[in-house]
């Protein structure tokens, strides 16, 4: 028996979502894992993506980080189908990213890794490097904003340690700044609270409110659905490659599907 | 004695050279390019026949490129032709699409194979002899003696490490130079910061390519003669055992390596006095080099000089901020 999905499209005719995902699919090989989801995550949403294991997020979420291709279905930022383009293309449109085990560069400092996070491209350019008038301003800017973003945390005493001496919650921390200290207009978060001590949850909870606050949409994977419940405007469950409900928690909490997708 | 020494000195300037092109490659960058001998040799091979004129005029070789250019013209052909062939093979090597332990034997292959064809067709570089009688530079304006010759080559190509050292440790220590660090440790994090990993790569390939064409120009220039004996592949490894010595990403690390691996140790073997078969104390070269490397893992794994810390330092205004309290200065509104 078909139980009817729960769907908003009001929220989605209200204005333009920033990403808006359209019967995305991703191939491994023969296996199918994401088998045409569509999406959409609107300004200064919080939207969780839920779904037993092996459903298909971590999937999805890399084909719409462009760290895997899609084999079909477009993957629209901001009005701009970035679909074919490749990750440091998104990221350069304003799409953030972190990742189910934190990365962080290993051999470079924590301070390092955030100013190379707020030059971005233009840090990267030999030319610009060369003969770049305001390299230096440049330079300072990205250092200021690096240890403002460390003083707000409380944790400028880490920013000369190598990446590979962080601690996991520390590890997650930068793994979280890297995405989020260039302002992304849209945030995507693969299981951020893996590792990160009970105490602290309601931080970074707070902390992911304020970013949605000022606008940023944010994409979460995440297997504690309390957190999903504390944090999401709107869920969207997955199953078996599907999305096979969305609504609000208690909405899809209520749903048979989802039950049954969870149970089995 | 003193051509002793000052032949051991270019060879150390070369050998420099060689390190540091292979340590912006991988030690900077994390490319593995077990291939990396081909961009000496073609550099090399390009310098000499830029200096030796037309092959066509009744010369005993063979060769393509055949030009009569004065100096430093060879130079920087070759130091061009390096940049070529690195940015021909990075762009068909450095693909996503292969994975990096690949990359590496690919370059391998490549220079095994390279050996093999310019050995064979003597149509490219005079095959298995070589080429020889390659011009010195100055040497026919300066009528120096063949020791003093020996030692302007040795102030020269100091002279020329000395631009390269400060060029390198330029744009090592910019922001350049940390992102290659960066898509070193992670490129899949490099490209979500926004940065272009596979044209970041391509262009650090091409530079190193470059200074590897460089060293062997160099090389050619002060040897006179280059055959595919000096540029096996095993080559490839001495520079990378220099650099492993020295300290990856460390650009003072690897004149150590240079020093160390070729120079001092690579070159005791040949005084010892003959033993064993004939050529037995030559081969244990690569015996003691082999040992070098594993001492270095287990003695120092980062290398003699490792890698440094960057160390933040905050800017005055902000070093002041926290501390100094807000004082309302004459004259102004609050």
């Amino acid at each position: 028996m078909l139980a009817p999905s729960i769907d908003r499209p009001s929220s989605m005719t209200a204005q333009p979502a920033l990403l808006a995902v359209r019967d995305l699919t991703v191939d491994y090989g023969g296996v199918r894992a994401v088998g045409g989801i569509t999406l959409h995550v609107g300004r200064g949403e919080i939207v969780g993506l839920i779904g037993p294991n092996g459903a298909g997020k971590s999937s999805a979420l890399n084909a719409i980080s462009g760290d895997v291709p899609a084999s079909g279905g477009t993957v629209v930022l901001n009005g701009r189908d970035v679909t074919r383009l490749a990750a440091y293309r998104r990221s350069r449109l304003g799409l953030g990213r972190t990742f189910q085990t934190a990365k962080v560069f290993e051999g470079l400092t924590v301070y390092e890794g955030l100013v190379t996070a707020v030059r971005g491209a233009s840090g990267a350019s030999l030319w610009q490097t060369i003969i770049g008038r305001g390299r230096r301003l440049e330079e300072e800017q990205a250092g200021e904003r690096a240890w403002r973003m460390l003083d707000q945390a409380g944790l400028d005493h880490i920013a000369d340690l190598f990446g590979r001496e962080l601690s996991g919650g520390q590890r997650r921390f930068v793994d979280l700044t890297l995405a989020l200290i260039k302002e992304p207009q849209m945030l995507v978060l693969d299981e951020p609270m893996v590792g990160v001590a009970p105490s602290l949850v309601p931080r970074l909870l707070n902390q992911l409110r304020s970013v949605a606050a000022q606008g940023t949409g944010i994409l979460i994977v995440e297997h504690a659905l309390e957190v999903v419940a504390a944090l999401c405007d709107r869920v969207v469950v997955m199953a078996a490659g599907q999305v096979i409900a969305q609504g609000t928690y208690d909405e899809i909490a209520a749903d048979t599907e989802v039950r049954r997708a969870y149970l089995s | 004695m003193s051509a002793f020494v000052s032949i051991s000195l270019v060879y150390l300037a070369i050998y420099t050279l060689s390190a540091w092109s292979l340590n912006l490659q991988y030690g900077y960058a994390g490319i593995i390019n077990f291939g990396w001998i081909v961009f000496q040799s073609i550099g090399a091979y390009v310098a000499a026949t830029t200096a030796l004129g037309s092959p066509t005029s009744g010369g005993f070789q063979t060769y393509i490129f055949g030009a009569r250019l004065g100096f430093p013209l060879p130079l920087i052909m070759g130091t061009l032709a390096g940049a070529a062939l690195a940015l021909l093979l990075g762009l068909i090597i450095l693909t996503r699409r292969i994975r990096p332990d690949f990359q590496a034997i690919i370059m391998l292959v490549v220079a095994i194979i390279a050996a093999e064809v310019v050995s064979t067709n003597t149509a490219l570089f005079n095959g298995a002899n070589g080429l020889s009688n390659v011009p010195q530079p100055f040497n026919g304006v300066m009528h120096l003696s063949y020791n003093n010759y020996q030692w302007f080559f040795v102030a020269f190509s100091f002279a020329l490490c000395i631009i390269v050292y400060f060029g390198l440790e330029w744009i090592c220590r910019s922001s350049w130079g940390r992102a290659l660090r960066a898509m070193r440790e992670d490129d899949i994090l490099a490209s979500h910061v926004g940065i272009n990993v596979q044209a970041l790569r391509i262009v650090v390939f091409v530079i190193g390519g470059a200074i590897a064409g460089f060293s062997g120009a160099l090389l050619v220039e002060f040897l006179g003669t280059w055959s595919p004996d000096a540029w096996s592949f095993v080559e490839s490894f001495v520079v990378f055992v220099s650099v492993y010595v020295g300290g990856r990403a460390n650009n003072r690390g690897a004149i150590i390596g240079a020093f160390l691996v070729p120079v001092v140790f690579g070159t005791m073997p040949s005084f010892l006095p003959e033993f064993g078969y004939p050529g037995l104390s030559a081969n244990l070269e690569w015996l003691v080099i082999a040992a070098l490397w594993l001492t270095t893992f287990y003695l120092r794994p980062a290398g003699i000089l490792p890698e440094g810390r960057f160390i933040a330092r905050r800017t005055r205004a902000r070093e002041q901020a926290p501390v100094m309290p807000p004082i309302a200065k004459q004259g102004s509104v609050a």
